[in-house]
This record gives structure tokens, C-alpha cells and sequence, in this order.
């Protein structure tokens, strides 16, 4: 059957304002839920960045003897320097150490201290904190190397966190996610049970079902539409106002790290905007399929 | 036309609604379904419609065997079927000429032929008038018109209405029966489900009646009740057209 987007427009027009009051009550659904999932997306995509900022700073040291020779340390530098998963590492001399632990040990222990018996350094960073445990394994009791120190401890810890928050954001996205389509199913439901009329007049003229259908899911396409961008919106509102509570001269905050770059707003507002379109569309097409069956 | 051969319909609740039924229903004819609320006749015009399926027998409708018929069929099927009701079943929204255009725009009619049809047969209804008036500003009779309208400005091959005039009053009744014998000298066959035992006698046609789901009379040119005349129940010329 031919089927004009004439004809789809039409409808789409005519019903979303005959029943606006539905209509009104499916937006508000869909921007209250999806504004709800928006901020759950931007908190968990806040929290990975929280861990990538923390990840940055965690450092794996090779400490060499004080007696290695140059063959051996330059071995260990340059076997480090060839890790894949070591993102940077820096030389710190015998003497650039000696002067770090003049600014760190009190003047009692300083003082057992010389340039010859303090020893060099590698400063490593991991693509991930748990590459320090490969890094250590590796080089711990190497020819030259005296120990292989990183904060094992606060590594382990730190992973457990972000992992357990990245779920419980992730998780309450999902609840809400899903408390969100049954709303707007039931929403667009009782649209269509005011017009099961309609419906089974159409039926009784001979329309096909996608005839019937198509009018519905592109009204639903329209709430789903109009909910989400307002959803959007509200993230978008959001995210400008944990943003200007994150101050740039203290990036030690946990909002400063959680702080997102305009592309992972756009895209938690893209798939706010993607969800709400397809709830409204295909939850419309869901709701009719009972009336259809005639 | 139509023919049902050894119908029965049993619903989930154990009603048996209609029991061995067999008719046959022929081009052109103007059939009256009668009997008793309960009887079976709007069951016969459900299934007519592939609304509901029979639990045993088979139905032929336009040349089609609809009980096996696939569900994406059951449409194409309704357009060779029109259909009118007692409550009307009109769009409130639409106005008089979009509840006909209605039916033509569903089955993807272009622009061209609804704006020639609609008015025709809105002129054959006598509602020509009334074309912008929506359903509630009219009368039972005037909606019961464009309900009548709608499900011919296709020229389906059938017309099936089921008490067409349960909400009318006697004249307005004769109205609607004079415009389905309109209908019925085109070439449509038309079958009308009716307790209106007044109308029937009127009208003298073919009157198969209903009796807890069996047919207990066929008669041409029948009258609602056993035939006065005859004083007996007649079960003759099947299937006769009215001369």
C-alpha cells in the first residue's frame, strides 16, 4: 500500500495536538527519566575520567644499585624505554636523586647520605597501574637493580573504587533506563488505548498494520524526540554547573577530575537524544501491537 | 459470494454461537439475518470479517477461502467488505467527507479519486449538505448515513451491516433499508443482521433466521417470523434473487 509522508506527517501533526495533554504527560516522561539516565552516564563518565586522571600520576620506580655500572643501567633503560606498557620513563642521576633526599629525609638521616651511595633512578609511568606489578616482576633482582618500588597498596585500592563506582553508576543508569521505557511504554500505551477506536475502525476499513503503526511510531519518534533534547539539555545544564564548581587551580578536587571534555558531553547528550527516539518510536510500536490484532 | 460450509464457533466460555452451519449467499443477493439476541448473526458477520475464526468448517468469501487465509491478507480481504454497525463507528474527529475519505485513503487511493467519489456517493447518501459537519452534529440516521457511505465509497463487492437500525427510529429506519436496496440494485451483495421484525416484513427479502447458532429457516422473499401466509416455516428457493 502506498503510503505517503504527506499522509505520516499529516497524522503525526493532527494527533500530537488533538491529545496534548498525552502528548504533554509522554514528553515530560521521557525528559524527566532520560534527563535521570543522562546524569548517570555523565557520572560514570565522569568517574573513568577521575581514574584516568589518577592513573596519569601513578609511577613505578627502579631504583639501581649504587655500585651498578653503566652497562647495567643503560640495559635497564633501555629494556624499559621498549615496554609496550610503560607510557614514559625518566633518568634520575645519582646526584639529581642525592638532591631529591636532601629535600625529603631529615637532616639526621641526610646525613649518612652521599652522592656514591645514593642510588640512580628510573621514574616510570604504566599505561595502567597494574602494569607496575609487571614492571616490578620484570626487574626486581635484575643485574644493577637494587629495588622496583611502587604504591602497590593504594594501586589495588584505588582500581576497587573506580571499579565499584563506575558500576553503581552504570548500574543506576540501567534501573533508570529501564524504569524510564516501562514509563514511557505506559505512557504511549494509554495514548493508544484513548484511540483503540480509531484503531479498529481503521482495522474494519481495511488498513494494513504498518499503515495503522506508522502514524503512531512517528508520533512516538516525535515525543521520544522533543523528551530527549529537553533531557539533553538538562545534562548539558548540568554538566555547566559541576563544571564551574571545579576549580582549575586546584585540580586535586574529585570534580575536577571528574570534568568532561565537550565531545563526552555531546556524546552522553547523543546517546540521551538516541534513547529517547527509539523508546518513542519503537515503544509506540510495541503499544499498538495488542490493538492490531484484530 | 459468501458460503459457510458446516460452521461451528464455540467460545472460550463453552457458548456454542453458531453450530453446523452451511449457507450459501449468492452475487447480488440482499440476505436478512434474524432471530433472537444470541442467535449467532453478529458471529456470522464476525467471521465474515475474519474477526473471529470458527473452530470447525470453512468459509469462502469473494471467491476466498478466509479461514486459512495469512493475517497480512485479512486487510486486502476488508476492502472487498464493507461493513456498517449499529453504534456507527464513526471518526468523531473527522469531519462527514474525511470519515468517507477515510476509507479510500487506507487503501491508498489517490487524491484525485477520493475528491471524485467521496461527493458521489456522499450525494447517494443525501448528505451532500452535511460534507463539513462533524459526527455529533448530526442525527442517528445521518451518522448511520455516512457509516454507510464510508463502507461504500469503495464499491466493495459485499455489504454487511449488523443492526444497522438497532438506534433509529422506524422512519429513519425505512431511510437506511431504502438506501442499502440502493446499494444492494448496484450489484452489491449486501446481508444485514436485524431483530427488526418491521423492517423485514417490509422488505421481503431472502431471510435465513438464527436459533441458537443453527439456521432453523431459509426463506425467499421471508418475513421475520413464520411466513403468514404459509402459516408454516418455509425453507424454499434458496438463494433466489428478488425479481
Amino acid at each position: 500500500m502506498p503510503l505517503s509522508a504527506d499522509y505520516i506527517a499529516r497524522e503525526t501533526a493532527t494527533n500530537l495536538w488533538r491529545n496534548r495533554l498525552m502528548t504533554i504527560a509522554a514528553v515530560l516522561t521521557v525528559a524527566v527519566s532520560l534527563a535521570l539516565v543522562g546524569a548517570a552516564l555523565l557520572l560514570k563518565q565522569g568517574a573513568s575520567n577521575a581514574e584516568n586522571y589518577w592513573q596519569r600520576g601513578t609511577q613505578v620506580t627502579v631504583w639501581m644499585k649504587a655500585s651498578a655500572n653503566g652497562s647495567e643501567s643503560h640495559a635497564v633503560g633501555s629494556e624499559l624505554k621498549q615496554l609496550p606498557y610503560v607510557h614514559a620513563c625518566s633518568y634520575h642521576s645519582q646526584l639529581a636523586d642525592y638532591h631529591e633526599a636532601k629535600t625529603l629525609l631529615s637532616p639526621g638521616e641526610f646525613q649518612a647520605l652521599t652522592v656514591q651511595t645514593t642510588p640512580a633512578s628510573y621514574r616510570c609511568t604504566p599505561n595502567q597501574p597494574q602494569y607496575a606489578q609487571a614492571v616490578y616482576n620484570r626487574f626486581n633482582g635484575q643485574p644493577g637493580v637494587l629495588k622496583v618500588s611502587a604504591p602497590f597498596s593504594q594501586i589495588h585500592t584505588m582500581e576497587e573504587t573506580i571499579t565499584v563506582l563506575q558500576w553503581v553508576f552504570l548500574s543506576v543508569a540501567l534501573v533508570l533506563l529501564l524504569s524510564a521505557g516501562v514509563l514511557i511504554l505506559n505512557t504511549i500505551r494509554m495514548a493508544i488505548f484513548a484511540r483503540r477506536r480509531e484503531v479498529s475502525v481503521m482495522k474494519l476499513v481495511g488498513a494494513t498494520n504498518w499503515f495503522i503503526r506508522l502514524p503512531f511510531m512517528s508520533e512516538g519518534l516525535v515525543q521520544g524526540l522533543i523528551g530527549s533534547v529537553v533531557a539533553a539539555a538538562v545534562v548539558f545544564g548540568l554538566h555547566a554547573l559541576l563544571n564551574s564548581f571545579a576549580n582549575p587551580n586546584n585540580p586535586g578536587t574529585v570534580l575536577y577530575q571528574m570534568r568532561l571534555s565537550g565531545w563526552e558531553l555531546f556524546g552522553t547528550d547523543f546517546v540521551v537524544v538516541l534513547i529517547g527516539a527509539l523508546i518513542g518510536s519503537v515503544g509506540s510500536a510495541i503499544a499498538i501491537r495488542r490493538f492490531l490484532d484484530v | 459470494m459468501i458460503r459457510f460450509d458446516n460452521v461451528t464457533k464455540v467460545y472460550k466460555n463453552g457458548t456454542v454461537a453458531v453450530r453446523s452451519v452451511s449457507l450459501d449467499i449468492q452475487k447480488g443477493e440482499f440476505v436478512f439475518l434474524v432471530g433472537p439476541s444470541g442467535s449467532g448473526k453478529t458471529t456470522c458477520i464476525r467471521m465474515l470479517l475474519r474477526e473471529e475464526l470458527p473452530d470447525r468448517g470453512r468459509i469462502w468469501v469473494a471467491g476466498r477461502e478466509i479461514i486459512h487465509m495469512p493475517k497480512w491478507r485479512v486487510p486486502y480481504l476488508r476492502r472487498n467488505v464493507g461493513c456498517v454497525f449499529q453504534d456507527f463507528r464513526l471518526l468523531p474527529n473527522k469531519t462527514v467527507f474525511q470519515n468517507v475519505a477515510f476509507a479510500l485513503e487506507v487503501i491508498g487511493r489517490p487524491k484525485s479519486v477520493v475528491e471524485t467519489q467521496v461527493p458521489q456517493v456522499l450525494e447517494l447518501v443525501g448528505l451532500s449538505k452535511k460534507r463539513d459537519n462533524l459526527p455529533h452534529e448530526l442525527s442517528g440516521g445521518e451518522q448511520q448515513r455516512v457509516a454507510v457511505a464510508r463502507a461504500f465509497v469503495n464499491r466493495p463487492l459485499i455489504l454487511l451491516a449488523d443492526e444497522p437500525t438497532g438506534n433509529l427510529d422506524p422512519g429513519t429506519s425505512q431511510g437506511i433499508m431504502r438506501l442499502l436496496d440502493r446499494i444492494n440494485r448496484t450489484g452489491t451483495t449486501v446481508v444485514v443482521a436485524t431483530h427488526d421484525a418491521a423492517l423485514v416484513d417490509w422488505m421481503r427479502r431472502r431471510v435465513v433466521e438464527l436459533d441458537q447458532g443453527t439456521i432453523v429457516r431459509d426463506q425467499a422473499r421471508g418475513v421475520y417470523g413464520i411466513d403468514a401466509t404459509t402459516g408454516s416455516v418455509p425453507r424454499t428457493e434458496v438463494g433466489a434473487r428478488r425479481s
